[in-house]
């Protein structure tokens, strides 16, 4: 079963997270790598990725004759996706376990960050479009 | 460059699970035949629909590496419904694909012109993080 692990966050998390030393953003980036590494040795990782600055989000509408209408304004309280990862699980409890593994990443000070992961299953009404 | 293209809904969402059998296939063949048009201009890197959000589980670490699981979301909470990586020439092209993803047929065929979020994937971390 395909589980999508997803990391969210405001504007003001983003904000507050380039606040962090280079020493703590490269303990915590390390200790993602690790997960990835594990999940590869396990034949659990199907994907990984993170989005640019939710300063490069656009939202965009179809008008009536298909021409894109963007826009950049976005509430305050808006989450926005800062990174995912895809998992191919046998259990959804085994999805939890991996999430409790990034939400336990180290913040500064080396302070787990305890970060809520969003955790969903993919659908199966229609066929994957992944290469 | 790529770029990721989400379609977003509420819990209470567009009622997809209520909308009639005919206008479901219709619009599942569109969203087919778009992933088939990016397929063939190179362009499709992924695209992957979630179940519904009464599934969506949030999890936190335990301090003994437990995780915690809880289903509870603020009503105002926006779920991502399914999304698209695109690998395109310009945030122009990833627009107008959004715009055609947008304009998905909905009850009666009729476009639903939803919000689709764009953003730029990044491609590494800098070195300074590595």
């Amino acid at each position: 079963m395909k589980y999508i692990l997803l990391m969210s966050g405001t504007k003001v998390g983003v904000d507050g997270y380039h606040a962090w030393s280079p020493k703590d953003i490269q303990a915590h980036m390390a200790v993602l790598h690790s997960i990835n590494d594990r999940l590869a040795a396990s034949g659990e990782f199907v994907a990984t990725q993170g989005l640019a600055e939710p300063t490069e989000a656009k939202v965009v509408r179809g008008e009536k004759n298909g021409i894109p209408v963007t826009d950049g304004v976005f509430p305050e309280a808006k989450e926005f996706l800062l990174g995912y990862w895809i998992v191919d699980v046998a259990t959804p409890e085994r999805a939890y376990v991996i999430a409790g593994q990034i939400s336990a990443a180290p913040g500064p000070g080396g302070i787990p960050t305890n970060m809520p992961i969003e955790v969903r299953r993919f659908a199966t009404f229609e066929q994957s479009g992944s290469k | 460059m790529k770029y990721i293209l989400m379609m977003n809904t509420m819990k209470a969402g567009q009622g997809i699970p209520n909308w009639a059998g005919k206008d479901l296939q219709a619009h599942i063949a569109f969203m087919m035949n778009l992933n088939k048009d990016l397929r063939d201009s190179g362009e499709l890197v992924s695209a992957e629909g979630l179940s519904f959000p009464d599934q969506a589980k949030l999890v936190r670490a335990g301090k003994n590496g437990v995780p915690i699981t809880d289903g509870v979301f603020p009503e105002s909470k926006e779920f991502l419904a399914g999304f698209w990586i695109v690998d395109v020439d310009t945030p122009e092209r990833a627009y107008a694909i959004a715009a055609q993803a947008s304009a998905a047929p909905g009850p009666g065929g009729a476009p639903l012109n939803m919000p689709i979020e764009v953003r730029p994937v990044m491609s590494a971390p800098p070195p300074e993080m590595m």
